[in-house]
């Protein structure tokens, strides 16, 4: 155990406890261990995720060692699964390793419910046909699929999953959720004990800056019939309501006050994806409904009818300048609220169990809670399948050109490629003379080859979204990632 | 899939990497396998167990062996037929001075410092050879490329300070977690295990008392024939009992402020004696005898323990410290990486939190804060290795039109997860390559040379052998050729106020300040004023120029010329963790300190800079 914590340390402290345990219990597959996917999945047995199994055909050739890490010349002529799964064995003991020396696309046409016991499907390097089928394959069984390549200069990454629902999406700038502009009657009762005018010159710099913006505001209101400062004129006036209350020009706790005033008349709204996540058709709730969208449903329902369109409470303070047993006081009635909040929606989860015939505690209070926190940043991702993306027939075309290697002269396949380039842009309405011939020469030189630097680049995108998926922490791509190393530029495509 | 040129030039560069971490272990890897044939790699570190999540180089059988060796021995077991020359020493060590530099085409960073960072940008600028650099904080990552003469340098955007807080704040009056982690590991865990000099606070209160009656037994001190376990008691009712009543005396400090409740261990755990009786004949060594709280039977790190298991765990740890490291005992530095230092100063904080009416935090969380300790994942290592190779491809071909510095981003925003930029034209008000002269306001008649030369010289511009001129006169130099009596003159100069030495420093004096290893030179301008705020300037000096920011140097509570991983701290609130300062540096131990995208709010600050910055550069987007 101490062992352990103090070798995930440093990312524990990302995605903590919880998370390394949705990493311990996934079971991973990686299709084709080239430098991509030894890339991808080293990261991943670093990370320790429960096991792996790695499915690729080949033998390990002299061109390995120039590009795979993960195999030594001491392993030529041998299976390169076995050579791969080997070493990432050493890396970390404690993570179940396994290998299938069989080509995925073969294993896919024969055995597809193999895939049915993996947590998830890394596939690396494979053609599209195989890739719309195994995307098909893994809806059916549930199995999230992440798809990823590099080619020569240039490399992409796609998620395939039907729909991902992120609680902890870990926002770069939380807002801080402090009603000063609609305090609850404990909040308010709490201010009422301090005296904002205090003539003790010491105490008056250290009430903390919510306490005077909710007198304030409460004082603004009495005067102005109800109504929060609008407009740039009543708010300047409101700032200087605050700054009159002043006793000197060096109290902290007025100059956090004053920074902190829009607080008053913009509070934190509800963001557009949260708006798409309540307005979503899966709310609606049956017998097959998922967790998530029980406690959607549940929030809908407490911001309905308990809350005047509120969300829950989240509970979190920022810090402020004050005396520390002030502080804690404020923050247990923040805190004490925030319960009071999941409490609510729980019942709210307990009646719609109810309804659609589970155990009413089949959801426990710790999740509820984690759900309430950080509802303001639910996010749900659904991704297209790949079908879907590549429907027009000119793109296999294109990517059975793409895998052939050196079979061709170069300037052949220029002319070819760009022909079905145009083709294929055209079919799909759009201008395919714009292609650049530039471009398309450069991706015939690549040649499908695996350069071990760009493999790195998107071997590590890969594993960093696969830990992104399996956590369910943070927000992964939403769409199909490319890379363009000559640019150095890349971009994010929903197509 | 290079082109020929790229491949020649693969073939014969000599490249110079600093710094076998996180990001050294994915870049000697992703080098070899790219074609490079010829590395020198110089890292003073040696392997920890909390590397071994991403520094995929190392096993467990190498904890405690050296970074550098290790990772050149696990690749040439791989790939025999490359040359990989390692160092296991300090980068700033006078073997690596210009020379040495002038051997590589390219140099690549993969530290996790800032000192040490300016110190390899100045050699570099010095030896004109381009540079690299790289750091990463879990998902965040960055490269950058600094040519000489075409791009801005590593130090031409000032970095931005970390957060330090007023001594009175630490010795006295905490208010948050941070206060009290900041006093266990600066003052009480120096004072007991490591330099006592540098931390005598903890016994300032009782002058008068101890004076009173000499022969008493020194009250953090281990006596003749005392066992440490009585000893440990001894120092508990010290420090957290008799320290805050004397405290509590006077009476002033106070009369606005939660008193702190003196606490003793004859109230909080009664039984001790007993109970700890029997771990004392065993001599404190049962097999777990790195960890007090798993020999006390605690499991979970991420739990706050009550006042009663911290009071255990800090007599534990000062116990076992005692019986497995006797010998380093007054040597000690706090190393984030010792599990019993970590105990020690995390029961140390918590009880004086719990002392100070301050919420106490698990060990995990205050293990963060004493460690500065900043996420490293194997993820993001892999993407910037990755990146930093390409970028030296670019150096190497002389195609710097396509350099590019490379921002790794947490979450894809305006669609990019990699976000490119122009490298910044050189800024020609940087004290580093453009030699624009700084100003120091100071008390010519009040503040001693020792104190521009410890707080100005070293600690803010990262000097390291300083030589200090006014005109032709030399005031202070170091350096083992220097004769007997100019060693003795120079070190009488340290303690003179500046306006008593034998070239008085006044107002509108110009010192320069010279490193001859850095080959770096910079001009002071001497502005005398009378007043400074003791809370707010406890240096009594402010540094200024055109090239810095406005700066907030507020007192630190740290070891002059000690490393600088001391003086950062993240603060923590109630429990959680955050970090406060928008401008908070932190420090990895391993590999990554945060640069310009370092906390989020950091990155934001960028991002608006380059907004406001349109001139200067382009952001590449996608034309699609």
């Amino acid at each position: 155990m101490a062992q352990r914590n103090n070798k995930y340390d440093r990312q524990l402290r990302i995605w903590g406890d919880h998370g390394q345990a949705a990493l311990e219990h996934a079971s991973v597959c990686l299709l084709n261990c080239g430098p991509t996917g030894s890339e991808a999945l080293k990261n991943l047995v670093l990370g320790g995720i429960g096991s792996f199994t790695i499915v690729d055909p080949s033998r390990v050739e002299a061109a390995d060692l120039g590009n795979n890490f993960l195999v030594s010349w001491e392993n030529l002529g041998q299976s390169k699964a076995r050579s791969v799964c080997a070493l990432l064995q050493e890396l970390n003991e404690s993570v179940g390793a396994k290998f299938v020396e069989e080509s995925p696309e073969a294993l896919l046409d024969s055995n597809p419910s193999f895939f049915a016991s993996f947590t998830l499907v890394i596939a690396t390097q494979m053609p599209e046909k195989a890739l719309i089928k195994l995307d098909e394959t893994c809806r059916q069984q549930r199995v999230m699929l992440l798809v990823a390549r590099s080619y020569g200069l240039a490399g992409l990454v796609r998620i395939c999953i039907q729909e991902h629902d992120v609680i902890e999406s870990k926002p770069d700038n939380p807002v801080d959720d402090l009603r000063l502009h609609k305090p609850w009657p404990e909040l308010k009762r709490f201010v009422d004990q301090f005296d904002i005018d205090a003539k003790d010159q010491l105490e008056h710099q250290h009430i903390p800056f919510a306490i005077i913006l909710v007198k304030v505001a409460e004082e603004w209101k009495a005067a102005h019939g109800g109504r929060l400062p609008s407009g740039s004129k009543e708010r300047a006036e409101f700032k200087a309501a605050v700054r009159a209350r002043k006793q000197s020009d060096d109290e902290d706790n007025y100059k956090e006050a004053l920074a902190s005033a829009y607080k008053v008349w913009a509070p934190p709204t509800i963001s557009s994806e949260l708006h798409s996540v309540l307005d979503d058709s899966a709310v609606e709730i049956h017998s097959t409904s998922t967790d998530f969208w029980i406690l959607v449903a549940a929030l809908k329902m407490f911001m309905a009818n308990d809350a005047d369109g509120d969300l829950p409470l989240d509970g979190a303070i920022p810090d402020m300048h004050s005396y520390t047993d002030y502080y804690i006081r404020l923050q247990k009635v923040y805190q004490d609220r925030a319960e009071a909040n999941v409490s609510a929606v729980e019942a709210n989860v307990k009646s719609i169990l109810r309804k659609i015939a589970r155990d009413s505690l089949s959801i426990s209070r710790s999740t509820i809670k984690q759900f309430c926190k950080n509802a303001r940043n639910l996010r749900v991702l659904r991704y297209r399948t790949l079908a879907d993306e590549f429907s027009p027939l000119a793109a296999f075309k294109i990517q059975r050109l793409l895998a052939v290697e050196e079979s061709r002269e170069l300037e052949q396949d220029v002319l070819r490629l760009k022909a079905i380039c145009i083709n294929l842009l055209n079919d799909i309405g759009v201008n395919g003379a714009s292609i650049s011939e530039d471009l398309i020469s450069e991706f015939c030189r690549f040649g499908a080859a695996e350069i071990h630097c760009v493999a790195s680049v998107i071997g590590g995108i890969a594993s960093q979204e696969a830990i992104k998926i399996l956590t369910r922490q943070f927000t992964p791509l939403s769409g199909t990632f490319i890379y363009n190393a000559i640019e150095s530029t890349s971009s994010v495509l929903q197509l | 899939m290079a082109s020929a040129e790229e491949l020649a030039a693969i073939k014969k560069a000599k490249i110079l990497m600093v710094g076998a971490g996180g990001i050294g272990c994915e870049l000697l890897k992703t080098l070899v396998l790219t074609g490079f044939r010829d590395i020198h790699l110089i890292d003073m570190d040696t392997i920890e167990v909390s590397n071994l999540n991403r520094q995929f180089l190392f096993r467990k059988h190498h904890v405690g062996q050296s970074k550098a060796k290790v990772a050149r021995e696990a690749v040439l077991k791989f790939r025999p037929d490359v040359n990989i020359v390692a160092y296991h020493a300090n980068v700033k060590s006078t073997e690596f001075n210009v020379e040495f530099f002038q051997n590589f085409h390219v140099v690549l960073n993969g530290l996790d410092n800032l000192d040490a960072r300016r110190h390899v940008n100045r050699l570099c600028l010095a030896a004109g050879v381009p540079l690299v650099e790289s750091g990463t904080t879990g998902y965040l990552g960055q490269v950058t490329v600094h040519i000489k003469g075409k791009t801005e340098c590593y130090e031409c955007q000032p970095k931005p300070a970390p957060k330090t807080y007023p001594i009175c704040t630490i010795t006295s009056t905490p208010s948050k977690p941070v206060h009290c982690v900041v006093w266990a590991k600066e003052l009480a865990f120096t004072r007991l295990f490591g330099d006592k000099n540098q931390a005598n606070d903890l016994d300032s209160q009782t002058k008068e008392a101890s004076s009173a009656s000499e022969q008493q037994v020194l009250p953090l001190e281990l006596q003749e024939g005392e066992s440490v376990a009585s000893f440990a008691f001894r120092v508990f009712d010290y420090v957290f009992g008799h320290n805050i009543e004397a405290a509590l005396k006077n009476e002033d400090a106070w009369k606005s402020r939660r008193k702190p409740v003196p606490l003793y261990l004859n109230k909080i755990l009664p039984n001790i004696a007993e109970e700890f009786k029997g771990s004392c004949e065993n001599g404190a060594r049962p097999e777990n005898s790195c960890s007090a709280m798993s020999v006390l039977g605690l499991k979970n790190p991420q739990e706050v323990w009550s006042i009663e298991d911290n009071a255990r765990v800090f007599l534990k740890s000062i116990e076992i410290l005692y019986a497995t490291k006797s010998k380093a005992i007054g040597t000690l530095v706090f190393d984030k990486d010792d599990q019993l230092a970590v105990e020690f100063v995390s029961a140390a904080a918590n009880i004086r939190s719990y002392s100070f009416g301050i919420p106490m935090l698990s060990l995990f969380d205050l293990k963060g804060i004493a460690g500065n300790i900043v996420h490293a994942i194997a993820t993001t290592n892999a993407i910037i290795a990755g990146l930093i190779v390409l970028e030296a491809i670019k150096i190497l071909t002389s195609d710097f039109n396509h350099s590019r510095m490379t921002y790794c981003l947490e979450h894809p925003s305006k669609k990019l997860l990699l976000m490119p930029v122009e490298p910044f034209e050189p800024n020609s008000s940087c004290y580093v390559c453009s030699q624009t002269p700084l100003s120091l306001e100071v008390n010519t008649s009040k503040s001693k040379l020792r104190d521009v030369v410890e707080k100005i010289v070293k600690a803010k511009l990262s000097v390291h052998s300083p030589v200090i001129m006014q005109g032709s006169n030399i005031l202070y130099e170091t350096g083992e050729d220097l004769e007997k009596d100019m060693v003795l003159l120079y070190t009488s100069n340290l303690d003179k106020f500046l306006v008593d030495l034998p070239t008085p420093i006044t107002n509108g004096t110009v010192l320069s300040v010279e490193d001859f290893q850095q080959e770096f030179s910079c001009n002071l301008h001497i502005k005398h004023r009378d007043e400074f705020d003791e809370e707010k300037e406890p240096d009594g000096m402010i540094l200024t120029g055109k090239w810095l920011t406005s700066q907030t140097p507020e007192q630190q509570l740290n070891v002059p010329g000690g490393p600088t991983e001391g003086n950062n701290v993240v603060e923590a609130v109630a429990g959680e963790t955050k970090t406060i300062n928008d401008e908070l540096q932190e420090v990895d131990g391993d590999f990554a300190e945060i640069l310009e995208v370092n906390t989020v709010a950091d990155k934001k600050r960028k991002i608006q800079d380059e907004e406001q910055a349109q001139k200067r550069m382009r952001v590449s987007l996608d034309e699609r």
